[in-house]
């Protein structure tokens, strides 16, 4: 069964460990490829992790020049392809997240390509594998349902896939207030 | 065994040339589970992956686990003895040449039997720690007793462990640090978490926590700062450093008052509940307030909380057990599930999150001055009496029980104890007080430290030995569960590299001693001995062999029979190990922190932990990824203060107490009390925060106050003497 990521940005706790195990993926030559912020260093401590959403229509794609970004047929958005990436950088510009990353030494993007050696196995990617928090995991659409009811989203929509963001993105975010809907035990 | 909600099928990746060794993490108690990638071709670790089946994590892993691979194969390994002959030198990396096992196994038998001979058998002394093996453990106590024939052998675990230990064992009459398996942790209703700040010590506790609240559970966190686990608290307690005895007693009372007292339980099942009854009275939630410096309103709603939950876990960490009262702490913490029975039944209990990865199975064989195999005591004439046997010594050539960690220190200073034998530790980071002690190490007349690298306290050293990773040997580790796990070997020993076991062996044969360890060969032959020597004690280890271990995804302890499946839940029968049977509510009277305040020093200083670094930091601050993250120590401090100081964010400031200082640079947070200021532990040389810390020992488990101590913040760099 198809498999998504799926990140529940108020679990974070800032450890880190998924730009630790993205070195660890066999294509990644040990360069971690996303990104944790601090959302309010000098206030409090939460972080949250910025990761590929790989969209359905991905702009950093859309913006090559020379069709270095392939869309695997998981929907997985691949990391620059070496012998065709011109190392313009227009995709780290169009992309609404700033996702793709560059090597100045090679002129060569590199991104996240959502482990595809694991992912195309049904194996869940290092990040996912790893997060201590379950800020991200590695979901069936069924489980994905149960998420979006359980969370009352308000329009039905993940916010991430507003037409104002990218639209359709095969990544599912659940952004802060995942408790808002929890009922109290007792 | 235990398969929950968190378990799913998931296959390997499994890489051409590349086998999956299964074994646990390096680090911390949890000991999580995983498998390291061996490279087929040069037999050489490469990498790490998920180990998906292991019950406790599900593959998950923190930052610290994910990079352990590297240490095995890493640049700054010790690959052969190192010998130092220029004792000016002592202090720095500097003077050391490489020399053969031989030549220096025969330094150290020459040097340690001239010291024995001059100064007698208590001459010397051998300092260990936690993060190895329990096989290692064991033999350690049996290689300072039985080989060097000293009383003086203590660990590391006396500056990690040993208040949890001591306030078990009064309230339990047993010291095991969780009476639940963590696999219960997320469907309880109530987790109260005293001073630890999980997220970044235990990190892979947390999708269980969490997990209580996506469920309506509730979670409540007592700790001076807004840590990441408190950020998401129902209600954060913000005390102030070292007042955890205050909060707990007025805790205690609320429950009382408010009628969440299991009578059934109480009467049947514990002493000294009318004495605490009558203490706790005056710990209104008004005084308690003044004494913590938090609203009583958090403290009642806690209370509410907690009495309420059908299920609740009490938990905590060195937050209260590295105070002078960490013993107290720990009972009167404990005395909330005792009170109101909400113990002894799954989903319910008391746990201390362990810190060093066998910190558990480390202090229960005999590596600390006054224990023996299976928790037996040396001052029971019985079970003294039972280890000589085993051992094939007398009883007269037992040692007495020594002194403390920190005592030893002391000892060396007053040359009572002239020579060591330091392994699996870095007491010149990890020790209070460091000014005193990195001079006591100076000053002894012979030292041997065994480690894989050159750590700060190795510049204090005659003789290095190079030491094998975890990743070189095979042997047990008991987590922070209680569970004893297996750890495996994955590749060769790197350059001349030996275990410590090995060592010992080696060493005893060389000091005239080696019918007592010359039969053990393997780390086999080692479990198989410790095994046999735990049965009877009450951390009987007998039943746990590796071949169960394997079978059951860990055997919890006491596991006392090859028949016996060991023992996840404790008290299940209600029976506790005092001699009659019932548990201890304790009537422990407040204590403030051995320093408080004044105006000279009007800061309370509290050190921890940062989630990228383990420890003295001796094994992560070699690793890239790791120091990259935290390259340096800092000051946290509320903007507040710091506008009352006039300092910025990363501005340089010097931080002084009685005893030391050092420079820091600010990261400024309203995250923290405003009275408070908090820098990591993990640093050495000058930017060690145990120069300043305060060696103020409980009375019971002998812990430093590492958590609680009075300061000041200088603005200008020019120092002030
Ligand atoms: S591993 Fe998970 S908790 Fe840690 S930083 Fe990444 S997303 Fe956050
Ligand atoms: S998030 Fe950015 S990098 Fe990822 S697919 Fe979308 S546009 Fe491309
Ligand atoms: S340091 Fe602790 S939490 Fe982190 S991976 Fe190792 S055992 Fe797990």
């Amino acid at each position: 069964m198809k498999k998504r990521l799926y990140i529940e940005l108020e679990n974070c706790i800032g450890c880190r460990s998924c730009l630790a195990a993205c070195t660890q993926c066999g294509g990644h030559e040990e360069r971690n490829r996303n990104y944790v912020y601090d959302v309010n260093p000098l206030v409090n401590r939460q972080t949250m992790p910025l990761m590929c959403l790989h969209c359905v229509n991905p702009a950093c794609a859309r913006s090559c020049p020379a069709q270095a970004i392939q869309i695997h047929e998981t929907g997985a958005v691949l990391s620059a392809l070496v012998e065709k990436c011109i190392g313009c950088q227009n995709c780290t510009i169009a992309c609404p997240y700033g996702i793709p990353k560059f090597d100045t030494e090679q002129n060569l993007m590199y991104k996240c390509d959502l482990c595809i050696d694991r992912t195309k196995d049904g194996i869940p990617p290092m990040c996912a594998s790893v997060c201590p928090t379950n800020t991200l995991q590695w979901l069936t659409e069924v489980e994905i349902e149960a998420k979006q009811k359980q969370f009352n989203l308000d329009n039905g929509k993940w916010v991430t896939s507003m037409p104002y963001l990218e639209n359709e993105t095969n990544v599912k975010v659940n952004l802060p207030g995942i408790l808002q809907g929890v009922t109290k035990l007792f | 065994m235990q398969r929950d909600k968190f378990f799913k099928e998931i296959e390997n990746l499994q890489h051409p040339n590349e086998t999956l060794v299964k074994t646990h993490c390096s680090y911390c108690g949890m000991q999580c589970g995983m498998n390291l990638r061996v490279d087929t071709r040069s037999n050489k670790i490469i990498g790490v992956e998920p180990r998906y089946d292991w019950p406790v994590n599900v593959g998950k892993m923190c930052p610290k686990g994910v990079t352990a691979y590297q240490q095995t194969n890493h640049d700054d390994r010790i690959l052969k003895p190192l010998i130092r002959d220029d004792k000016s030198l002592k202090g720095t990396t500097k003077g050391f040449r490489e020399a053969s096992w031989d030549e220096a196994y025969d330094l150290i038998a020459t040097n340690f039997q001239k010291l024995q001979q001059a100064y007698g058998k208590d001459s010397l002394s051998v300092f260990s720690g936690v993060s190895m093996t329990n096989e290692k453990c064991y033999l350690t106590g049996k290689f300072a007793r039985v080989a060097l024939g000293t009383r003086y052998i203590d660990y590391n675990g006396r500056f990690c462990m040993s208040s949890a230990a001591g306030g078990f064992l009064r309230s339990f009459g047993v010291d095991r640090g969780s009476t639940l398996p963590w696999t219960d942790l997320h469907e309880t209703d109530c987790l109260f978490i005293a001073g630890s700040n999980t997220a970044e010590c235990h990190p892979t506790s947390m999708f269980r926590v969490w997990h209580v609240q996506e469920r309506g559970g509730y979670l409540i966190v007592a700790d001076p700062r807004e840590t990441p686990i408190a950020r998401r608290a129902d209600v954060h307690l913000d005390l102030r450093p070292g007042t955890d005895l205050a909060l707990a007693n007025g805790i205690l009372n609320l429950l009382i008052e408010n009628g969440h007292v299991d009578e059934e339980f109480v009467n049947n099942h514990t002493n000294g509940f009318e004495e605490t009854k009558e203490l706790v009275k005056q710990f209104t939630p008004e005084y308690t307030s003044e004494i913590t410096g938090v609203a009583p309103e958090k403290i009642i709603r806690a209370a509410e909380i907690y009495g309420k939950a059908p299920n609740a876990v009490v938990m905590f960490a060195r937050g209260i057990e590295q105070q002078h009262k960490g013993v107290d702490n720990v009972s009167a913490y404990t005395n909330m599930a005792l009170i109101t029975g909400k113990i002894g039944r799954p989903k319910s209990g008391v746990a201390t999150f362990t810190g060093q990865g066998n910190g558990q199975g480390g202090r229960e064989h005999g590596q600390k001055s006054d224990l023996l195999p299976g928790y037996r005591k040396l001052t029971n004439p019985q079970h003294v009496k039972e280890v000589c046997e085993f051992w094939g010594i007398t009883e007269e050539e037992m040692p007495q029980p020594g002194v403390s960690a920190y005592e030893m220190f002391e000892l060396m200073d007053q040359k009572v104890i002239r020579g060591l034998y330091l392994l699996c530790s870095n007491p010149a980071v990890s020790a209070p007080n460091s000014n005193f002690v990195r001079k006591a190490l100076k000053d002894l007349d012979f030292m041997v430290c065994s480690d894989f690298y050159l750590s700060e306290s190795a510049e204090f050293a005659d003789v290095i030995l190079p030491a094998v990773t975890w990743s070189e040997d095979e042997g047990t580790v008991t987590n922070l569960e209680g569970r004893i796990i297996k750890i495996n070997k994955a590749q060769e020993p790197l350059g001349e590299s030996k275990p410590d076991w090995q060592i010992q062996v080696e060493l005893a044969e060389r000091l005239g001693r080696g019918k007592y360890f010359s039969h053990l060969k393997t780390a086999k032959d080692v479990a198989d001995e410790f095994r046999a020597a735990t049965k009877g004690g009450y951390a009987d280890y007998s039943g746990a062999t590796w071949d169960k271990i394997e079978k059951q995804d860990g055997v919890f302890w006491p596991c006392k029979s090859e028949d016996d499946e060991g023992t996840p839940h404790m008290f299940l029968d209600k029976k506790f190990y005092h001699p009659d049977g019932k548990a201890k509510i304790c009537a422990l009277p407040y204590r403030p922190p051995a320093e408080e305040p004044d105006e000279e020093y009007p800061l309370r200083l509290t050190t921890g932990r940062v989630v990228y670094h383990y420890l003295s930091g001796n094994q992560t601050r070699r690793i890239q990824f790791l120091r990259d993250m935290c390259p340096e120590p800092y000051i946290e401090i509320h903007p507040e203060t710091a506008a009352k100081y006039d300092i910025e964010h990363e501005e340089l400031v010097r931080l002084y107490t009685r005893r030391g200082e050092a420079m820091f640079k600010v990261k400024i947070i309203e995250a923290i009390r405003k009275d408070t200021v908090f820098v990591p532990y993990h640093f050495g040389h000058d930017q060690s925060i145990n120069l300043l810390t305060n060696p103020a020992l409980d009375p019971i488990s002998r812990m430093p106050e590492f958590k609680a101590c009075a300061a000041q913040i200088e603005k200008s760099i020019k120092k002030v003497h």
